[in-house]
């Protein structure tokens, strides 16, 4: 019987492959995105979510490179607090469960949706009148990279006591620069992109705040 | 610490050198890239550099680590101790640690003795592999030279420090010197050609006398 499969991929080949795949499911997000109707926020989230998984998983060999805390960083601003929350949760709950889930999907998913939270509390002055500032949302993502991996270091508290964790957080500021690079990047790259996306979906928040403004 | 300094002048350098030629819509796009690809690249490196620069020294006396970087731990590790005034050139003021790749990257300057432990090894099964390979990561600083007999071999200097240097050997043998070879603490059983190994195994020369 003929082995078809029997193929053995280097690590690079793999990465290769993987940000191949991400390209592949990004381009076909913004395909079926086009042919949504206006305001159509829970579609968007849940495409944006398929997205951020992806790019969890599929770039999981580059140690903390990963688009999650900017995609759920720019669902805060675009769409608020609660639903940026939801995102965060299910996007570290569902890539747990290719990752490995644990206690940590618990910090994951709270450091995340803090970074959401953040996103919704700046929102006016990272989108001033309604456009995303490029700079602003780089620079709060590099603070969003450490406050995500040092919300999750917390976790280790159930390993071991109190006084190990400033080693502890010491000792993983490597990994906390690479994940500010990777954000600086995807910041870079996607945020102009996915904010004109989600702003085309936004309609319901539009309605929100204009009921609030005619009450006031 | 120096790779790490020299990894950011570069990407200092690079990024104006770059930034000033790249259309400002653009720039970000082009830096973050170039930033993201550098950080990964020298990822090993900075780690490494870090986890160093950052480490501590095992203060748990029970374990054979004691005294040694946590970076080592669950690693192997060959100690050559002398008293203070006799350790080879530039080995004193204290224990100096060096790592597998050959960099001395801290001193300990309130042990009780001077010299220097070279580790990070692993997969070594035999102590003579394992000591061999210190000395080379040393850059030799401690060759030693022996003889050879039929029980084993004998360390006649490491580092060119014989162990009559530190102690009076007359010829009639009522007193004298000699290299001790422990391992994880104790005095080993065996010579260092016979010495079974464990993966966080810590090898120590150190010169007793009679």
């Amino acid at each position: 019987m003929l082995d078809a499969h029997a193929v053995t991929l280097s690590p690079a080949e793999t990465l290769i492959m993987n940000i191949l795949l991400l390209a592949i499911i990004g381009w076909s997000m913004w395909k079926a995105e086009r042919g949504l109707n206006p305001g159509n926020d829970v579609a968007v989230l849940f495409l944006l979510g398929i997205f951020a998984v992806s790019g969890r998983v599929l770039l999981e060999p580059l140690p903390n490179v990963q688009p999650v805390t900017v995609v759920v960083l720019l669902a805060g601003i675009h769409y608020g607090a609660p639903r940026s929350v939801v995102l965060a949760t299910s996007v570290a709950l569902v890539s747990n469960l290719f990752l490995g889930h644990g206690i940590w999907t618990l910090y994951q998913a709270a450091a995340w949706s803090l970074v959401g939270v953040s996103g919704a509390l700046l929102s006016e002055r990272l989108a001033p009148s309604g456009t995303i500032s490029v700079s602003r949302v780089a620079a709060l993502s590099v603070v969003a990279a450490f406050l995500f991996d040092w919300t999750v270091s917390l976790s280790a508290l159930h390993s071991f006591g109190a006084e190990m964790l400033p080693l502890y957080i010491v000792s993983g500021i490597p990994f906390d620069v690479l994940h500010a690079s990777g954000n600086v990047f995807f910041v870079a790259w996607l945020a102009a992109p996915l904010s004109e996306m989600m702003s085309r979906h936004n309609l319901s928040r539009t309605v929100v705040r204009e009921a609030v403004a005619s009450r006031t | 610490m120096s790779d790490i300094v020299s990894i950011l002048i570069v990407m200092i350098a690079a990024s104006v050198a770059l930034g000033s030629k790249i259309k400002e819509e653009d720039r970000l796009k082009v830096l973050s890239a170039l930033w993201l690809v550098v950080i990964l690249l020298s990822s090993s490196i900075i780690s490494t550099e870090w986890a160093r620069m950052t480490s501590e020294l095992v203060d748990d006396e029970g374990d054979p680590h004691y005294g040694l970087p946590d970076i080592w731990e669950g690693k192997q590790v060959v100690c050559f101790d002398f008293p203070e005034d006799i350790a080879p050139e530039g080995y004193g003021g204290g224990r100096h640690h060096i790592d597998s790749d050959g960099t001395n990257f801290m001193t300990d300057s309130n042990w009780n003795g001077s010299g220097a432990c070279v580790g990070g090894f692993s997969g070594y099964e035999t102590g003579i592999d394992l000591f061999d390979e210190a000395v080379m990561a040393s850059g030799g600083d401690f060759a030693y030279t022996s003889t050879q007999f039929s029980f084993g071999i004998q360390i006649d200097s490491i580092g060119g420090v014989e162990p009559c240097d530190v102690a009076p050997c007359p010829e009639d043998f009522s007193s004298g010197a000699y290299y001790a070879l422990y391992h994880n603490g104790q005095l080993a059983p065996v010579g260092i050609s016979d010495l079974p190994l464990d993966g966080d195994s810590v090898v120590t020369w150190t010169i007793m006398t009679w």
